[in-house]
Order: C-alpha cells, then sequence, then structure tokens
C-alpha cells in the first residue's frame, strides 16, 4: 500500500515534470505532436491526484537528503490532496483549451513545457511537509507564471507584467523565507508536523515574526493589498494560462499557506486581525476596481483578488472549511470564466468590453457558459459559488467583528453588481461595433462544458470534504454538515437573506444606472481614480524608480580614476581604523 | 602513487610546466609559419594534457584526505598542508581551469600570443593551490603574490586595445597598493610576535598588542582590495569585463574568493587580539551586496553586469565567514564554501556562455571582441536553443532562483544568520534576501531577451557555437541543476572547510 502510494504522490509531480522535459527535447516535433504530449501528460497526473483521495488520513514519502536542507518529504492530506486535484485537473482543462487557443503559435514547446512544470511545482507546494521545499515549489510556480506572462516576449507590456509579477511575488516569498528560516533556527527541523506538535518550544517573538513573515508571502502571492498590483498585469499572458495559474491554482497558494499554518499562529497578537483587514479592504477595493475596468481580462483578475480577499478573510475569522470551500468553487466557476472569455477574446481579437454587445447571439453556446460561472461568482443560490461565500460570510457574522462583515456584505452586492456589468456589456444588450467572430472550435466548447458541470455541482461534496478534511489534518477543527444539514443550517440563518438582498440590489442597480447616464458622469472623478488602480501603480511606479535613481547615482561612485580608487581603498581603512579607535567595536 | 607524493605534483607540476607550454607554444608558432606558412600552436594540447594530469593527484590527495584528514608535504623546509579549505579550493580550480581550458580551444584559438594565456592560466592554477596549503604567512603572501601575477597579463591581454590595457594597469596599481598594505602588517605581526607560522601550527603566545589589531585591518584592507571588498572593489569591473571570457571566468569564479582565503588565513593568525574580525566583515559584506546589486543595474554591457554580481556574490560569501568568525556557527562558513563552489559554476557558466556569444557574434559585428551588449541578446534563443537555456539556468542560479544550485548556498548562509538570534544579524539577512529579490530587476530581463522572437541584425550571420564549448556549458549546466537538487550531498567537502574557520576563531 505504502510502495503504490509513494509511486502515486511521485508521478503525480514527477508526471508533469517528465512531460515538460519530453517537449523540450521535441521542441521542433510538428504542432499536433505537442499539443497532444502536453495534453496526455497532463490528464495522467490529473488521474494520479484524482486516485490520491482514496488515501484516507495522512500518510507521507520521504526522500534523504540531508543537513540544513531537510530531507524532502510529501505528505497527501486533505489540504494537499484538494488543491493536487485542482492544480492538475484544472491544468488539464486549460492544456485541452490550449490545444485550439494556441493553435499556429511559435515556440509553443516552451509554452507546454513551462505549463507541465508549473502544474507539477503547484503540486510539489501543497503535498511537501518540508517547509524548505515548500518554499522551494513556491519559487517555481513564480518562475513559471513569469516566463508564462511574459510568454509574448516581443510585447514589452507582457515583458514588463512578467517581471513586475515576478518581483512582488519574490519580495513575498522573502517572507516565507525568514519564516521558515526562523523557525529552523529554533527548532532545527522543517518537517512541518514536527514544527506544529513543538509549537510550545517557540518564544513568542519568533512565532509571530514567522506567523507575519508567512502573511507577507501569501499577501504578495494570493495577490492582496497592498502587493495585488501584479495580477491585473499578469493578464497580458495567453488566456488559458490566466485561468490555470492566475485564478485557479497559484494565487491560491497564499491561501493555503495561511489556513495550512492556521494552527500555529492563530494565538499570535494581531495576526488574524491583521488577516480580516487585509481581507475585507481587499475584497472591497478591488470590487470596486472590477466595476470600473473594461478590460475583460482585467474585470476577472480584479474579480480574482476580491474572491480571494474571501478566502483570506475567512481565514481571519478561523472557518478554514468555508476557505477551502470557496477556494475550490472560485477555482471552477473562475477558471470558466476565464476560459470563456478567452474563446470570445480569440474569436473577436479584442479584450476591450466596450466594443463588444450583443456576442450571445453570434456565439450562444459560450454566453450560456459564462452566464453559468458569472452566476457562480455573484453568488446566486444553487450554485458553487453561493454555498461558500455563504458559509465565510455566516462564519464572518458569529465569529468576526461587524464592521468586516458589513465590508464583505457590501462587497457581494459590488460583486454582483460588476458581474451583471460584465455580462450585459460582452454578450447581451446591441452591438456597439461591427464584429464578426470566428466560430468558437468543439475542443474549447467541451473544455468549457466540463467546467460549467463543475460549477454546478461541485457544491455537494462540501460534507465529503469537511470529513475528509476532518481526518486528514489533526491540526485544524472541522465541523463537517451533511448536504441536508448544510441546507437547514443556510436557509434558516436570516442573514442568508439578507445576502440575497444585497446581491439582487446589486444586480439592479446596474441596470438602473445603464439608463441613467448622469449618474457616472456626477462620480467621473472617483471612477477614473479607480480606473488607475487606487493609486496603487503609481506607489510601485514611485519604488522603482527611486531604486532606478539611486542605482543611476551610485555609478558616479565608479569614477574610473584610478587616484580616487586608490583613495577609496585608504579611506576604507580609515574608517576601520575610526570604528575601532572610537571603542564602537 | 603515495600520497605525500601525489601533493607534490599538483603543486610542482603547472609551475614546472608552464614555462615549457610557453616556450614549445612559441617555437612551433615561430617554425611553422616559417616553413609552411600556416599557424600550428599545440600550447592548447599541452595545457589540457597538463590539466587533466592534475586531476589524477587530485583524486588521489582527495581520497588521502577523506580517509585520514589533514596532511603536509615538504618542499625543501617549506611546509605546505593540505586541509578542508584547500582540498575545496583546489577542487574548484582544477575543476574551473579544465573548464576554461576546454572552452577556450576554440574561443582563442588564432589568437596573437595564444601560448601565453595557456601558459598562465595553467601557472595560476598552480599557485592558487599553493597559496591555500600554505602554512605560514610570509610563504602565503609570496604565493599570493605569484597568483596575482598572472591576472594582470592576463586581463591586459588584448594589450592594443586601451579599455583592456588601462583595466589591467588600474588592477596592477590597486593590487600593488594593497599588497604594501598587507607587507606592513606581516611586518607588525612578526614584530610583535616574532612567528609567521599560521593555523595554530606552532603553539606561540599572541601578546595583547593593539599593534596586532591594526595588523588586522590592514589584512582586511590588503587581501580586500583582491577579494573586491567595498571600497576596495573599483578595479573589478573594468578587468573582469575586458579579459577574455575564460579569464573572467577564472577571476571571477576563483580568484577573488582566493584572496580572501587568503585573508582568512592570515587574520586567523592574530584572532586572539583581533577578536571584531568577524563584525568587520558583516559589515563590509552589506556594502558589497548592495552596491554591487545597484551599480549592475544600469549596466548595459553583459559581462559588466556579471562582473558587478560578483561584487554583490564576494558579500554573501564574506557574510557568511564572518557570521561563523563572529558566533562560531559552522552553517555561516559551510555556506559560504559552498557558494564558492556554486559561485564558480554559475558564473563560470555565465562568462563563459557570454564569450562564446561575442566570438559567434565576431564575424557578423566586424571586431570578435566587441563588448556583449544586452540587446545583442534578443532571440538568441531561437539560434542556439541549448545556449539560451543553459545561460537562463546560469543567471537564475545567481538569482537565487531554487531549486538551483546558488539559492542551496545562499540559503546555508541565511540559516546561520537566523541560529545566531541576533537581531541585527537576522536585519542584516533579510536585508540580504530583498537583495537577492533586487538582483532579479537585472538578470531576468536578459533572459526575456533571449527568448524574444525579433532577433538582432547580427544574429542570422553569427558563427556557430564548437562542440567543445557546448559540452562545457552542458556540464556546467548539469552541475548547477544537480548540486542544487542534492544539495547535501555536497557536505563531505564543505563541511571540513568550515570546521577549520570555525576552529581557528573559537578553537573548535
Amino acid at each position: 500500500m505504502d510502495a503504490i502510494f509513494s509511486y502515486l504522490v511521485s508521478s503525480t509531480i514527477g508526471l508533469p515534470w517528465l512531460g515538460s522535459l519530453v517537449l523540450v527535447i521535441l521542441a521542433r516535433a510538428n504542432e499536433k505532436t505537442q499539443h497532444w504530449i502536453a495534453f496526455l501528460f497532463s490528464l495522467l497526473s490529473t488521474i494520479c491526484a484524482i486516485s490520491l483521495i482514496s488515501f484516507n488520513g495522512p500518510a507521507a514519502v520521504i526522500f534523504p537528503g540531508g543537513g540544513v536542507f531537510g530531507d524532502i518529504s510529501l505528505m497527501a492530506d486533505g489540504l494537499g490532496i484538494m488543491l493536487s486535484v485542482i492544480a492538475t485537473g484544472i491544468g488539464c482543462i486549460s492544456i485541452l483549451f490550449s490545444t485550439a487557443y494556441m493553435k499556429g503559435e511559435k515556440q509553443l514547446s516552451r509554452y507546454y513545457s513551462l505549463m507541465l512544470f508549473f502544474i507539477g511545482a503547484m503540486v510539489g507546494l501543497v503535498l511537501s511537509s518540508n517547509l524548505f521545499y515548500t518554499f522551494v515549489f513556491w519559487e517555481i510556480t513564480a518562475v513559471c507564471s513569469y516566463a508564462l506572462i511574459s510568454f509574448y516576449n516581443d510585447d514589452p507590456k507582457a515583458v514588463r507584467g512578467g517581471m513586475k509579477a515576478f518581483i512582488i511575488t519574490q519580495l513575498g516569498g522573502v517572507g516565507l523565507l525568514v519564516g521558515s528560516l526562523i523557525l529552523y533556527g529554533t527548532l532545527h527541523t522543517l518537517h512541518i508536523p514536527t514544527i506544529m506538535l513543538k509549537l510550545t518550544n517557540i518564544p513568542p517573538g519568533v512565532l509571530s515574526l514567522a506567523g507575519f513573515g508567512f502573511l507577507i508571502a501569501a499577501v504578495a502571492k494570493s495577490a492582496q493589498v497592498p502587493l495585488h498590483t501584479w495580477l491585473p498585469d499578469a493578464m497580458e499572458a495567453p488566456t488559458p494560462i490566466s485561468a490555470l495559474i492566475h485564478a485557479a491554482t497559484m494565487v491560491n497558494a497564499g491561501v493555503y499557506l495561511l489556513a495550512r499554518f492556521y494552527p500555529a499562529f492563530y494565538t499570535v497578537p494581531g495576526w488574524k486581525d491583521a488577516i480580516i483587514m487585509i481581507g475585507a479592504i481587499t475584497a472591497i477595493l478591488s470590487a470596486i476596481m472590477a466595476a470600473t475596468a473594461y478590460d475583460l481580462k482585467r474585470v476577472l483578475a480584479y474579480s480574482t483578488i476580491s474572491q480571494l480577499a474571501y478566502m483570506v478573510y475567512a481565514v481571519g475569522v478561523g472557518d478554514i472549511f468555508a476557505s477551502q470551500f470557496h477556494l475550490l468553487s472560485h477555482a471552477l466557476f473562475k477558471a470558466l470564466l476565464f476560459l470563456a472569455a478567452g474563446a470570445v477574446i480569440h474569436s473577436i481579437g479584442t479584450r476591450d468590453m466596450r466594443l463588444m454587445g450583443g456576442l450571445g447571439r453570434k456565439m450562444p453556446f459560450v454566453r450560456s457558459m459564462f452566464i453559468i460561472g458569472a452566476l457562480g461568482l455573484a453568488g446566486i443560490p444553487f450554485f458553487n459559488g453561493f454555498w461558500s461565500k455563504d458559509a465565510i460570510l455566516a462564519a464572518g457574522f458569529s465569529h468576526g467583528p461587524m464592521w468586516a462583515y458589513l465590508i464583505m456584505l457590501i462587497t457581494t452586492g459590488i460583486t454582483a453588481y460588476y458581474t451583471t456589468r460584465c455580462v450585459w456589456m460582452v454578450f447581451l444588450g446591441e452591438p456597439r461595433t461591427e464584429i464578426h467572430p470566428h466560430p468558437v472550435s468543439p475542443v474549447m466548447k467541451a473544455s468549457l462544458f466540463i467546467l460549467s458541470i463543475g460549477t454546478l455541482t461541485s457544491w455537494g461534496m462540501g460534507g465529503r470534504l469537511a470529513e475528509f478534511f476532518e481526518h486528514s489534518l489533526p491540526f485544524h477543527h472541522f465541523h463537517p454538515l451533511s448536504i441536508a444539514e448544510r441546507f437547514a443550517e443556510v436557509f434558516t440563518f436570516p442573514m442568508t437573506y439578507g445576502t440575497l438582498l444585497v446581491i439582487a440590489t446589486g444586480m439592479v442597480v446596474y441596470l438602473y444606472i445603464k439608463r441613467v447616464r448622469g449618474v457616472v458622469h456626477d462620480f467621473r472623478g472617483i471612477i477614473q481614480f479607480a480606473e488607475n488602480g487606487l493609486g496603487f501603480d503609481a506607489l510601485n511606479a514611485v519604488v522603482s524608480q527611486v531604486t532606478i535613481y539611486t542605482a543611476e547615482a551610485l555609478r558616479y561612485t565608479q569614477t574610473g580614476v584610478l587616484n580616487w580608487n586608490i583613495f577609496g581603498m585608504l579611506l576604507g581603512m580609515i574608517a576601520m581604523l575610526g570604528l575601532i579607535e572610537m571603542g564602537g567595536l | 602513487m603515495t600520497a605525500d607524493f601525489a601533493f607534490k605534483s599538483l603543486l610542482l607540476l603547472p609551475v614546472i610546466a608552464f614555462p615549457f607550454i610557453y616556450l614549445i607554444g612559441r617555437a612551433s608558432v615561430r617554425l611553422s609559419t616559417r616553413n609552411t606558412g600556416t599557424q600550428r600552436n599545440p600550447a592548447k594540447w599541452i595545457a589540457l594534457f597538463v590539466m587533466l594530469l592534475l586531476v589524477m593527484p587530485l583524486v588521489i590527495v582527495v581520497k588521502q584526505f577523506t580517509a585520514q584528514g589533514p596532511f603536509s608535504t615538504f618542499i625543501g623546509s617549506i611546509e605546505l598542508k593540505m586541509d578542508g579549505v584547500g582540498i575545496l579550493m583546489s577542487i574548484v580550480v582544477v575543476l574551473m581551469s579544465l573548464a576554461v581550458v576546454l572552452f577556450s580551444d576554440h574561443y582563442m584559438s588564432h589568437e596573437v600570443g595564444e601560448e601565453k594565456y595557456y601558459a598562465l592560466l595553467v601557472c595560476m592554477t598552480g599557485m592558487v593551490m599553493g597559496m591555500v596549503t600554505s602554512t605560514d604567512l610570509f610563504n602565503l603572501w609570496v604565493w599570493f603574490e605569484a597568483m596575482a601575477i598572472t591576472p594582470y597579463i592576463l586581463v591586459a591581454f588584448y594589450h592594443d586595445r586601451a579599455p583592456a590595457l588601462e583595466a589591467g594597469v588600474k588592477y596592477l596599481f590597486q593590487s600593488a597598493a594593497g599588497t604594501m598594505l598587507v607587507l606592513f602588517g606581516i611586518i607588525l605581526v612578526f614584530m610583535h610576535t616574532g612567528s609567521l607560522c599560521l593555523g595554530g601550527s606552532c603553539a606561540i603566545e599572541i601578546p595583547k598588542e593593539p599593534a596586532l589589531v591594526v595588523a588586522g585591518l590592514l589584512f582586511i584592507t590588503g587581501f580586500g582590495v583582491k577579494a573586491a571588498l567595498v571600497p576596495m572593489h573599483t578595479w573589478l569591473p573594468d578587468a573582469h569585463s575586458q579579459a577574455p571570457s575564460g579569464v573572467s571566468a577564472i577571476l571571477s569564479g576563483v580568484v577573488i574568493e582566493a584572496a580572501l582565503i587568503a585573508m582568512i588565513r592570515a587574520l586567523d593568525m592574530i584572532s586572539p587580539v583581533f577578536t571584531n574580525a568577524g563584525t568587520f566583515l558583516i559589515i563590509l559584506s552589506v556594502g558589497n551586496i548592495i552596491l554591487g546589486n545597484l551599480l549592475a543595474l544600469r549596466q548595459t554591457q553583459v559581462k559588466r553586469m556579471l562582473a558587478f554580481s560578483s561584487i554583490s556574490h564576494m558579500g554573501y560569501i564574506v557574510l557568511g565567514i564572518g557570521i561563523t568568525m563572529s558566533y562560531g556557527l559552522i552553517n555561516g562558513a559551510q555556506g559560504s564554501f559552498f557558494h564558492i563552489v556554486t559561485h564558480a559554476l554559475m558564473k563560470g557558466l555565465s562568462f563563459m556562455i557570454v564569450g562564446a556569444l561575442m566570438h559567434a557574434y565576431g564575424n557578423s559585428k566586424g571586431d570578435a571582441h566587441a563588448p556583449l551588449e544586452i540587446s545583442d541578446l534578443n532571440g538568441v534563443a531561437s539560434r542556439f536553443p541549448g545556449l539560451a537555456f543553459a545561460l537562463s539556468i546560469g543567471l537564475l542560479s545567481l538569482a537565487g532562483i531554487p531549486p538551483l544550485a546558488g539559492f542551496m548556498s545562499k540559503w546555508q548562509i541565511f540559516v546561520a544568520g537566523f541560529e545566531t538570534g541576533n537581531p541585527a544579524m537576522i536585519g542584516v539577512v533579510i536585508f540580504a534576501a530583498l537583495n537577492s529579490v533586487l538582483s532579479l530587476a537585472y538578470y531576468a530581463p536578459l533572459i526575456n531577451r533571449m527568448y524574444r522572437q525579433k532577433p538582432t541584425p547580427y544574429l542570422a550571420k553569427a558563427g556557430r557555437i564548437a562542440f567543445s564549448m557546448n559540452m562545457v556549458f552542458f556540464a556546467l549546466g548539469i552541475l548547477i541543476i544537480v548540486v542544487g537538487v542534492m544539495p547535501g550531498t555536497w557536505n563531505w567537502l564543505t563541511n571540513p572547510a568550515a570546521q577549520i574557520i570555525q576552529k581557528a576563531f573559537w578553537g573548535g
């Protein structure tokens, strides 16, 4: 049994990586071969990931490492398995979609090999039980994300977006690095379960440094305010990449990290409050930005940030299950939305929603799929988003501060608003320009269809998922509910109806504002500000300008004059003598 | 072959061989041009033969060391001791020289003075090994100076190019100034202790003389010039960018690190008096890390950028050693020695690939020594996919991206910083980690450019990359990945070296 298990775990990571290598070698093979090799390897790893579910309870594989690096150890528990299934499954569907979307592109082997490399790394990230290797995989996903965002390397915007994503997530990575280092420095182990057992040996100062380090890492990776600016710019990536990496998987890594280490840090003073605050602020700000953006993919990107903020908030109020449940729902409906958007963009060749409109009549299938995803996002009853968002709000209502709950509640209204706006501007109403869409290929339709089934049904797994978490995660606490119990709880809880009312208001407001142009005009300034990213992009620009300016100024020290060089040497010597003389050292 | 003989031949073989390489090469060029009109230069084959021959004694010495620990040999009355540090540096220098000789086969062919190049390269290899095994301050200094003579000439190898000449002269003058300081330091030490022996092999009483602290500072400054510690670093960018690429690889991967070893050996002697040496090194390392990174950020020539990145990597190496000197934690020095190994691999790889590209562009640009501008990297992947991939590996490893080798050694240094539990030290490590992120800002654009689809006009007409070069790149690239994936397997090499430092400053 153990042997099978270790093969399965290793091949969930190993198969995509093998596929990636094969594609590098076959870089000059014909296009079709490359499409299908990529698909085959991702499908195989999906099968491996799904069969991991049958291993109840935590089990582990260890490859000996050594010294300060610890052993490479993989551990499959509820959290890890769920995220691996999402990573491989959505990866597989995205690759299937890419076979049509990327047809005829140059350098396909680079595209697919990076994508498969990413899938393997993402699985490694969530299955690793050694903090060091968690970090290693964490960084590999960042490298892949960077390389794929700047896949269209001749487009300066894509290159800039890739660099921005890389540097900001790396900046957050330093938080994870510091957290891991300080835990290792105190406990001399990197094995996560051992760390959890030895929590009482950690001095409070160390624990809070580690906790906030991890929080910074999560904020950067999951694109929360103030480190969120990279995600909208990452939309220069090919759309299947946005669906896979920037909606369904990599951006969840931050939430995963918080959820995984919740039992370790929830006692740290201020940690939970900080998470709640970040979640609430991010949720509402990014929803506002989503409501004003005109680029279809940017709308979805801001909405991803906002939905991730719900998951972060759920961790803050202590309901890990609700957070992971929403993660699952979001992965499905957001991947669906992105891929449907991809189908639209692919067939009409623009991302500007002002040029769309009335597309529903020309591509009815894509319209229906997009609307299913949108209803999930808005949280309309019986779609998966409704259940998970409601679980988060209920937890927030009973365990979190009221101000944060109200912000989250208002955000559901704004979510409904921008979702309606998006559907309306793209698919409904009258066509605004002369557009002749290309037909959508059957492969694309098939991948959309699979995801829409997921969006319609995934909530039914909630009870099983909670049970699975309950018995495979010894350091967390869950209250599994069956479907019937959940039904009862949701519909006897009065605030559920409040939420639904807010959602309905959001939708109606959009339909009303559309008629009254004057209202939009009155808020011109605010809308302009929101369109420009609420000033966060300007902040980034300032930081990078200051760095460049300093670097430029420092170049004057490299005079090239030998006299100055030798003078510099002596100056160093004198400075050191001075330090000694003053007794400072 | 006994271990003693192997050790002796390891040191003497290059020293004996190098004049022959030059003379035979020179004579053959003269004769062949006179007789047949075409140049024949066997220098590279002799050099390659010598380097391959060196591997054998090296293996025997390593075996002896792993079986029985440090051992000594005497040449005349001079004692030379192969300890952990010596083994590590010998392996690195032989490996890198071998790679460079193979790489230069095509790169340097038909250069005027090719035989000089190989002779000096082989000579330098021997001198580095001599220096890291010497057991007294005087011999350390002699070997060190002998080692330093070769790079002056090699940096100014293209002596008809003004920038190369300028770089060589700057290097020479600054080093000379440094040498004077070191010499003063040695004089002070001898005045006050009456002894020059290093490594605690002869038990001498070190008096609590403040003059010895001054001697320590003179060592830091003097050796610091060649180790490129800020603010003594100003010669490095010129020297590393103007030298032939193979030489840049050796300078950056071995020579500046060897200078650091010399500094530590010298400081070891006066450690009972100069107890703050570690703190000074940590302060200097911070300067190296930030200055190297910021200056690299705005460079337009690839080799110059890599040269500045060497300054910042030197900072990481010095940081780890400083931690061990100040706190006695083995991980610091072990990480530093590991970083010496990984830095040699990745910087060697990067410099040599850049050299290969310069060489390939030689035809199309009309000047084989024209510096490689950053824009020249555009679209390289479409013509040389393997080369572009290898350079990406090298650069990402330099930027400290896991799971490549460069990250592993940095991690070990950082671990040591956190193990101290000292908030200031933790602050320094966080600073170093942030700088690692900053370094991405200049490494990543290079990679972006290589994968662009619009190539430079030169690319189409560029020459091909020789098989011998590709072989070297492949080997180094694979090593970077393997070392990164299995970082623990290098403990046998880095641990004994780090123990030497720990013992020297903390008495074991």
